[in-house]
This record gives structure tokens, C-alpha cells and sequence, in this order.
């Protein structure tokens, strides 16, 4: 993604703070046009309350956040008109059906009344049903539809997929890159870190309430330590995988783990003069950054590398 | 905020239409028996002479249970309405802010154009809407009864007792208003307006008791809600709408005010 496009989401220091307690600290980024940036944390690290300063429920303790140029907290109802934001968990009024829940919100955002039936259709949601009667994953139905139904130009959700069945997720993955085919700007907190990995081009860690990486998913894989189990006809030499980029893990008799990071070409040159039985290399996904973020001792400001450790790499 | 008001009267409907079934049943069924009253003034005025003064103001007992005005004080104004009242200003006041919020639903209208302000108007107007709908129904219900049964009440005083009574009940829901946004608890914004309600009649019943502490009795807001010299005397009281209607005034705009400025953090 080119960063010469411009700016949807600009984040500059933000932080919130509960009191004495923790909210979100010196949180900076930046999100461009047509881009669909991820957030990643687990519970508690500061993703809602990060969109929720964003959706301008929260004011800011300090720092700035703008959307299209509006400030969030001062200018909420005018950026509103032109994002589209899907909650984690919305309380619908129990009361009313789906289609009365999305016919008030489509109204509010100046929809045509039942702007949402070829969506609710597409992801079998009876829209006649009171939402008191339906289940946690029906009513986050109600959510992706009202998420969708519109055309606003940037999208806020916030962990979109909680009680959605795999092949609901799998046509939410679809409805996301059919939004970002459009040319819709994306921002989507999760900790389905597979759900990141496949619909994002760039991820936020967050952590404790402090941005520990933001990097693209390709050059968070590209930097990551593989794992490669070899079992061998015979006990490899001594040195054999001795190299610059090469850590060995452990040497059980015939069974090799080395961890390689970067240019694989010379491991794979020492082990073509061997006899192999058997190779499995292991490319880290999302989780593995994010976990080995996780369990770093401290946060840390600012962008970081990633797979600093072979040990946690291999884990 | 049309979208918005007609939503919140929606979700008030159930709510006052039982508060009506409720005070329409009761006002009706009390209304019938005034010719009995009537019949038997001088008996039921020695039968009363056995109670304690306090008693008697407790009820808003302010004569013979024979005159209309007393009647419907004793048995509506002095305590079925300000509990009606009270309970449908409290729930209806603090579900927009503090009930919406705990359950994630406030979120979505503010997530969209619709502004905190006008979010917080929609449900003002309903909260003033849904009010007067029960006040009017319950004075009106009592008033087609009593008039079923030859009691002399007249039309157009109990129209004047209607809008007391919705002033008083618009005084309750806009001070439970701004104690709800400042909160963001309907339970603490309860509590507390409860809580303040029950002093106040307290207050009211004491000082009628001790001529020494009457004026003390202008501390509670249901020492201005007195249906007798309407119903009675055709009296308009003026200051006493006046002041609900501050207090209510006062209330809605300082929750707006609030409501502007408050982080919105289940």
C-alpha cells in the first residue's frame, strides 16, 4: 500500500486514561484510503476503548485523533455520516425484530427502509424474529448486515466475527473484500488473528494499552523466524548448520530442529548434502507475532522487529 | 431525531400502558364509591376524628372524605400518583442514557449522525410525551367514573389537575434525567431520586403535623402538587406549575449539557 495515498484515520499520541486506571497510551498510527488495517490485542489491551474514542464516545485525555480530517470528538456526528461502525457485542433492543432494529438504523443513517433484505438474504438472518429469540451469532448477523447495507466510505468493526459459525466468517472474509474492492477504507479490531491475517494488509499489536508493532502482514511473516524438523538417515556432522541466520534448537541423534530467519538458500544447500527422511518447515502466522509480543516482559514504544528470539519463535 | 422520538415512544408504549390499566382500574373502582362518602359524611367524619393528625396528613386527608377535592387527593394525588409518577419518570428517564449504555445499545444511534444532543432531546420529548399520556389518562379515567356516578367534578379543573400532574411527574424525570447521565447507573440515579422522594414525604407529613416546622414543608416538591383547591375552588396554580416546570427544565438541560461532555464507558 502506497503511504502517498491519503489519510483516513490519523492517530497522533493518543491516550485515554479511566482514572488511575490504564485505558490507551501515546497510541499512534495512521490509516489510508482503501486500506483495511487490522488491530490486534487480546482482551483488555485497548482496542475498544480505542475505537470508542474514534466513534467519539470517549473523549481523549490527550493526543488527537482525526477521520477525514474531522476531529473525533468534537466533529462525531459529521464524520458519522460517512463511516459505517459494526460493535463487538450491540445490545439490540430485545423487544423489536431484526427488521424493525435495521430499518431504525437505516433510517438514521438516511437508508432506504429495507436497504438490508438482499444482505440479511445472503447471510440467512430471518428478519422477522425478535432478537430476544435469537442466538449470539444472529444477532452479530443483524450487525454485519447493518455493517454492510450502506456505502459510507470507512468501516469501523470491532471483533465483527464474535458467534459467527466458520462459514459465516468465511462470508464476512467475503463481504470484506468485496467492500475493499469498492474502495472502502477498513479498520477491523480482532483477536481472530487468522481473520487479520487473511482480510488485512497492515496490523496493529496493541498491548497494555501501548502500541508495541504496526507493520504489514507480509513483512511481519517475511521477518519471522521458520521452523524447520528434519529427521536424518544418519546424525548430521558437527557444523553442519552452523550458519549466520541459523540457530539450532536441538540435536536428538537423527532428529534436527534449527530455527532460520530471512534467506533460507544456504540451510537448504547443507541439507541437500544430506539424506533426509523426512523435512517439515513451519511458516509462523499472525498468532505467532502476536504471541511472542504478548510475552515479551515489557511494552515498547514505537514500531519493532519481530522474531528477535529463536525460542519463542519455535514455540 | 424524528426516527429517534418515535423509537422511545415506541419502547414507552408497554410501560404506560400498563401504569394507565393499572391507575385507570384503581381511580375507576375508587370514583364509584364517592356517592357512599357522600352518604355517609357525618359517620365517616367521626370515624376519622379516631385517627392521629399525622395519620390523616399522611393520606392527604385535608377535610371530609364528602368534598371531591379531598376525595381525589386522598385516594390519587397524595400517593398513587406521586408513585406512578415517579416510577414511570424513573424508568423512562434513565433508560436512554444509563440502561442503553449498560446494554450496548447506545452505541449504534451514536455511532451514525444522529447527535448526542438530539439523541437526548428524542427521549426528553417522549419521557414529556409518555408522562402526560398517563397523567391525562389517569385523571380523565378517575373523572369518567366519578362522573358515572354523580360526583361533581368538573371537566375542565380536572384537565388544570392533568397538567399538574404531568408537571409534577416532568419535575421527577428531569431531575432522575441529569442524576442518570451524571451516574450512568439506573439503579444509583433510582436510589437516589427515590431515596429523595420519600424525604421529601416525609418532610411534607411532618411539617403538617408541627406548626412550628410548617414551612418546611415548602422543601418537598409534593407540598406544591394539591389537587383540592383546583377541584374545589377551579384555583389555577400558576407558581406551582412554574416551578415544576423549572425543576424539569432545569433538569433535561443540565442532562444535556452533561450528556455532551460525558464519556460514554459501560
Amino acid at each position: 500500500m502506497s503511504r502517498q495515498m491519503s489519510i483516513v484515520i490519523q492517530v497522533s499520541d493518543l491516550t485515554k486514561a479511566y482514572g488511575s486506571r490504564r485505558g490507551i497510551v501515546e497510541v499512534t498510527f495512521d490509516v489510508a484510503d482503501g486500506e483495511t488495517f487490522g488491530f490486534l490485542g487480546p482482551n483488555g489491551a485497548g482496542k475498544t476503548t480505542t475505537i470508542r474514542t474514534l466513534l467519539g464516545l470517549l473523549r481523549p485525555t490527550a493526543g488527537q485523533a482525526t477521520i477525514f480530517g474531522l476531529d473525533v470528538w468534537r466533529e462525531a456526528p459529521d464524520l458519522h455520516r460517512r463511516m459505517a461502525y459494526l460493535g463487538s457485542d450491540p445490545g439490540y433492543l430485545p423487544e423489536l425484530t431484526s427488521a424493525a432494529q435495521l430499518d431504525y438504523l437505516a433510517h438514521l443513517r438516511g437508508l432506504p427502509r429495507g436497504a438490508w433484505r438482499g444482505l440479511a438474504d445472503r447471510l440467512e438472518l430471518d428478519p422477522s424474529i425478535p432478537t430476544r429469540k435469537l442466538s449470539r451469532g444472529n444477532r452479530q448477523k443483524i450487525g454485519v448486515v447493518a455493517a454492510f447495507m450502506g456505502h459510507e466510505p470507512l468501516m469501523v468493526m470491532d471483533e465483527p466475527t464474535t458467534g459467527l459459525d466458520p462459514l459465516m466468517q468465511r462470508e464476512f472474509l467475503g463481504l470484506v473484500a468485496e467492500a475493499r474492492a469498492e474502495g472502502r477504507t477498513i479498520f477491523l479490531s480482532s483477536h481472530n488473528l487468522q481473520e487479520v491475517e487473511r482480510a488485512c494488509e497492515r496490523v496493529a499489536i496493541i498491548r497494555e494499552g501501548r502500541l508495541v508493532d504496526i507493520s504489514t502482514v507480509a513483512e511481519l511473516l517475511g521477518e519471522h523466524w521458520r521452523s524447520v524438523n528434519l529427521v536424518l538417515a544418519e546424525p548430521a556432522p558437527e557444523g553442519t548448520f552452523v550458519l549466520p541466520n541459523v540457530r539450532v534448537v536441538a540435536v536428538t541423534g537423527r532428529e534436527v530442529h534449527v530455527m532460520v530467519q530471512g534467506d533460507v538458500n544456504p540451510l537448504l544447500a547443507r541439507i541437500a548434502a544430506l539424506h533426509v527422511h523426512d523435512i517439515a518447515i513451519t511458516t509462523p502466522d499472525v498468532e505467532d507475532l502476536f504471541l511472542r509480543h504478548y510475552h515479551d516482559e515489557a511494552p515498547r514504544d514505537g514500531s519493532t522487529s519481530v522474531g528477535s528470539s529463536p525460542t519463542e519463535a519455535a514455540r | 431525531m424524528m426516527v429517534a422520538l418515535r423509537l422511545e415512544l415506541r419502547r414507552a408504549r408497554g410501560l404506560i400502558l400498563w401504569l394507565s390499566v393499572i391507575t385507570v382500574a384503581y381511580g375507576a373502582t375508587i370514583a364509584i364509591f364517592w356517592p357512599i362518602m357522600r352518604d355517609n359524611a357525618a359517620l365517616l367524619g367521626d370515624y376519622m376524628k379516631l385517627f392521629p393528625q399525622g395519620f390523616l396528613a399522611a393520606f392527604g386527608m385535608e377535610g371530609s372524605l364528602a368534598d371531591p377535592g379531598v376525595f381525589f387527593n386522598t385516594y390519587l394525588g397524595s400517593w398513587l400518583w406521586p408513585i406512578l409518577a415517579a416510577l414511570a419518570a424513573v424508568m423512562l428517564a434513565t433508560r436512554p442514557v444509563a440502561v442503553d449504555l449498560e446494554h450496548g445499545f447506545l452505541e449504534l444511534p451514536l455511532s451514525t449522525s444522529l447527535s448526542r444532543t438530539h439523541y437526548l432531546l428524542a427521549s426528553v420529548a417522549s419521557q414529556a410525551l409518555a408522562l402526560g399520556i398517563l397523567a391525562l389518562v389517569t385523571v380523565l379515567g378517575f373523572w369518567a367514573a366519578a362522573t358515572a356516578v354523580g360526583a361533581p367534578y368538573d371537566l375542565d379543573r380536572m384537565l388544570i389537575v392533568a397538567v399538574l400532574a404531568w408537571a409534577f411527574a416532568c419535575a421527577i424525570a428531569g431531575v432522575t434525567s441529569l442524576v442518570a447521565v451524571v451516574t450512568l447507573s439506573r439503579a444509583i440515579a433510582a436510589g437516589v431520586v427515590v431515596a429523595a422522594l420519600l424525604a421529601m414525604y416525609l418532610v411534607n407529613v411532618v411539617a403538617q403535623m408541627q406548626p412550628d416546622l410548617a414551612d418546611l414543608a415548602r422543601l418537598s416538591a409534593l407540598y406544591y402538587f394539591r389537587p383540592t383547591p383546583i377541584i374545589d375552588e377551579g384555583a389555577v396554580p400558576v407558581g406551582e406549575l412554574g416551578l415544576y416546570a423549572l425543576v424539569a427544565g432545569v433538569g433535561w438541560l443540565a442532562s444535556l449539557l452533561a450528556f455532551r461532555r460525558r464519556d460514554l464507558a459501560a
